[in-house]
């Protein structure tokens, strides 16, 4: 990316982190000087904000539209216990307090706490006053007691205030310094709304049965936050040891080859670009990311001398080459969640117009799925700008323009404008920074693509000796 | 004991649960007019005895103890309580027949459920008549009772089914009472649904509903995929280790064969729970290393079974869950003991049941030894190749599985 950019960038990030910290500055003095909230009972206070900056703390990320993240739920209880004369101030300076990770304090991360203050704030302060109001108006002040269906219909229409102010000002902030408006589609933002309206409902109950039955109802509250946190942070941990772990696997053996090594990951890499770039969604996206992982394993059984090899390849040795398709599905056939993307991974040779060479779910003729075009593009790619045993790297022009080439015939096009388009965006640069001679690009185009991929057989050309790009820019 | 005797005892336990059933619901009948309650309670302790939850042992925990809970809040009495959980078990007993979901954990499930659901309603609904007159708030008094009769009711269950199992299939209690143990945070849940229920029934009338399940809902959610999560990641290590097998540069099945034994070892000795599931990725990754031998050029220079060790335990290292697992498979063929050497060197029992295991495999099936042979020659390595604890447990083990005579 050019050096203009990254200030613009910069200077977009500051201006932002200034805006929604002051925002929240602003949104927390209004609360306490105005008469019309008080804080609440610090006995009380105290628990709840301790709970919130723990789960702020410890959040484990996972693309599962089913789990939303438990800070919702404190909140609303909180602001049900608090009682609508200090639900908005005491949730608003609960929030506050969450802003700072111990992460970004050892990273000396300044942008994302500062954003985070004035988003946390805004979102609970809108959504607490939602319930305040529902909890108020039309309500006698005599009448003892909190109606409990206005705490449940009150405590639902907060979290999607909550969700969907939270969402907004995400998205303001990344049009801002990203310059671009990454609109998901109604069903993404429903699927993450629904989890967290759920949860808004369950902590409002929760803060009725504390009005109902006093302080005994406070250890099962804390039961219900932190087993059922556990329980959700166990089942998160283990699907990240489980990435990790394929992932670890991966490295060490590519390692051990020069001309492979980081080829997985990048090419995980640029699927997910693509995905992104395609409009997938976060489940979408894992599946292609896992396919990714996996789509090299069987080559891991294949002697090196064969990958390395620097003379054509005879037949026989070719057949071997071919064979690490099918690798993946004998090693991974037993594993029930990798079965979709042993799929994937298995056709990521096969050819959008029905050609090239195929594994198993896949006729010959067929059109592979999306998500097998796509893995073919960043295989593609990847193998095409970076050293072989047999030839260096090439270009990424040159890469786009054999994509391009090949685009309706052996790449989907859609995928193959979608890969170019969010390159570009990404402003990183791959492959060899030479461009080829008249004379080279003429005998690649004439020769053809095959030839490059896998143990294409171009080597022992006179290909263009220049030396590769510096590492690679990782994303 | 033989499955047929913990089959009878279960069946005497039913009859003495139906007795109490009946000669409790007489009395209930007989003093005051809450029967119609008391069989809901029954029936709906009956329904949920049949609906389970996996649990982070790889074991269930049916949701009986939830309406448990509540029947003790919400029932008058001791009497009333006794007769809907016992009705309740008999039902849940009659439920499990009728769907024929006898699996053969069933009738040790039964056991250790039913003899611990009595402890906690006679505990819980004994402990709430007694603070009744006390001082401390009436909502206290609910939480304080069942906690107590829950902890009764954890233990109980643990101890009941390590005494159960262990008597059936030849594993360590001490492994069975750990593996019981884990599933605590399940158990929790349970129980607070229960109690939330119960304790807000009278005060929110339908909403208590909302306020007990919807917290379950999602705890259940999370379990469920925590243990399919749990099942995938032990089949996805199973692959990566089948790498070198695929490729011909190890023997085809050994290392399914050697986790296999290895964690009837780890069992029989009694480890923890979460060091069996080590233990079992260790073995089935031990010879992982021999990918590196698609290198030509190691294969010409020659290598030892430690350098297999150490490439294997580098490739593992990558992945940063599998740190232990790592050392476990670098040391995979230290001697336990070495000669000349005063005290013994540390070796991970992990890794000394492994080397064990595979040698034993190895013998007999690549030497082609029978499995008296194999033996054999493991008690004859003893001195300080291999563990003589772990040699005597492989025996034990072997005989278990019929492979060795007694």
């Amino acid at each position: 990316m050019s050096r203009a950019a990254v200030q613009r960038q910069q200077r977009a990030m500051i201006q932002l982190a200034a805006g929604y910290g002051a925002l929240g500055v602003v949104i927390l003095a209004l609360l306490f000087w105005l008469p019309w909230q008080t804080f609440p009972d610090l006995r009380l206070w105290i628990p709840f904000a301790a709970a919130f900056v723990y789960f702020e703390w410890q959040t484990v990320e996972v693309n599962d539209r089913l789990f939303a993240s438990p800070s919702i739920m404190v909140l609303l209880t909180a602001a049900v216990v608090f009682g609508p004369e200090s639900a908005v101030l005491g949730t608003a300076a609960i929030a506050a307090i969450g802003l700072l990770t111990p992460a970004d304090i050892s990273e000396r991360q300044w942008f994302q706490p500062a954003a985070n203050f004035g988003q946390l704030i805004a979102s609970a302060a809108a959504a607490t006053a939602v319930l305040a109001l529902f909890l108020r108006v039309g309500v006698q002040p005599d009448v003892s007691g909190l109606v409990l269906w206005r705490i449940a219909v009150g405590s639902a229409l907060a979290s999607i205030v909550y969700g969907f102010v939270n969402y907004r000002m995400v998205l303001f902030a990344v049009s801002r310094v990203y310059g671009r408006l990454e609109v998901r589609p109604w069903s993404h933002i429903a699927a993450i709304l629904l989890p967290m309206t759920g949860m808004g409902f369950l902590g409002g109950m929760l803060g009725a049965t504390y009005l109902r039955i006093g302080t005994a109802a406070l250890p099962l509250i804390a039961v219900v936050f932190f087993v059922g946190y556990m329980a959700f942070e166990s089942y998160a941990r283990l699907r990240e040891a489980q990435e990790s772990t394929i992932r670890g696997f991966i490295k060490a053996l590519e390692a051990k080859d020069l001309y492979t090594r980081g080829h997985t990951e990048r090419v995980a890499r640029f699927s997910e670009m693509i995905g992104k770039q395609m409009g997938f969604d976060g489940t979408q996206l894992e599946r292609l990311r896992w396919a990714a992982l996996i789509h090299d394993v069987g080559k891991l059984a294949v002697p090196r001398d064969l990958i390395r090899k620097r003379a054509r390849l005879t037949d026989e040795e070719y057949e071997i080459m071919q064979l690490h398709v099918h690798y993946v599905e004998d090693l991974l056939e037993d594993v029930d969640f990798l079965r979709p993307m042993v799929e994937i991974a298995a056709n990521h040779h096969a050819h959008y117009d029905g050609n090239g060479y195929h594994g198993a779910g896949h006729e010959h003729g067929e059109t592979p799925s999306k998500e097998a075009c796509i893995l073919a593009v960043a295989d593609t790619f990847d193998a095409i700008t970076s050293t072989r045993s047999y030839r260096v790297a090439l270009t990424q022009p040159y890469a786009y323009a054999e994509l391009r080439r090949h685009a309706g015939t052996q790449f989907d096009p859609e995928v193959v404008e979608a890969f170019i388009a969010g390159m570009e965006n990404s402003g990183h640069r791959y492959g060899s920074s030479v461009e080829l001679t008249e004379e080279e690009a003429r005998y690649l185009a004439e020769e053809g693509l095959d030839q490059i991929r896998n143990a294409d057989q171009v080597h022992g050309r006179n290909f263009p000796l220049a030396p590769m790009s510096k590492e690679t820019p990782d994303g | 004991m033989a499955e047929t005797r913990l089959h009878r005892l279960s069946i005497g336990l039913l009859a003495i649960i139906a007795v109490l059933a009946v000669g409790s619901m007489i009395l209930v009948v007989r003093t005051d007019g809450q029967w119609g309650l008391v069989l809901l309670w029954a029936a709906v302790i009956a329904g949920t005895h049949s609906l389970s939850v996996p649990t982070p042992s790889g074991k269930r925990i049916n949701l009986a103890i939830g309406p448990a809970v509540s029947a003790v809040l919400l029932l008058p009495d001791v009497l009333a309580v006794m007769a809907a959980v016992a009705l309740g078990l008999v039902g849940g007993w009659v439920v499990l027949q009728w769907r024929s979901k006898t699996d053969r954990d069933a009738d040790s499930d039964y056991v250790a459920e039913s003899i611990s659901m009595i402890a906690f309603g006679l505990v819980a609904s004994i402990m709430l008549g007694g603070v009744a007159g006390s001082n401390i708030p009436f909502a206290w008094q609910q939480l304080l009772s069942v906690t107590a009769g829950a902890v009764v009711w954890f233990v109980l269950r643990a101890l009941v089914s390590a005494w159960v199992g262990t008597e059936r299939e030849d594993l360590a209690s001490r492994y069975l009472w750990l593996l019981a143990l884990e599933d605590w945070t399940v158990a929790l849940t349970i129980f607070t649904g229960g109690a939330l229920f119960g304790m807000t029934w009278f005060v929110m009338g339908l909403w208590a509903f909302a306020v007990a399940i919807l917290p379950y809902a999602f705890s259940h959610l999370a379990f469920v995929r925590y243990t399919s999560t749990r099942i995938t990641y032990g089949q996805m290590i199973r692959a990566l280790a089948q790498i070198p097998e695929v490729a011909d540069l190890a023997p085809r099945g050994h290392s399914a064969r050697t986790a296999d034994l290895a964690v009837a070892v780890a069992r029989e000795i009694g480890l923890h729970p979460v060091e069996v599931t080590d233990l079992e990725y260790a073995a089935l990754m031990h010879d992982v290393g021999r990918i590196t031998l698609t290198e030509p050029a190691i294969l010409k220079a020659g290598y030892t079974d430690e350098d297999i060790a150490r490439w294997g335990a580098q490739i593992i290292a990558e992945a940063p869950y599998l740190q232990e697992v790592s050392e476990y498979v670098r040391v995979q063929h230290n001697p336990y003991r070495r000669p000349g050497e005063a005290k013994d060197p540390d070796v991970p029992m992990i890794s000394k049941i492994i080397k064990v295991a595979s040698a034993y495999d190895q013998a007999v099936h690549e030497m082609q030894m029978s499995p008296l042979e194999s033996l054999e020659r493991i008690h004859r390595g003893s001195a300080y190749d291999f563990d003589p604890d772990v040699s005597s447990s492989l025996r034990r083990v072997l005989v278990q599985r019929g492979v060795v005579a007694a």
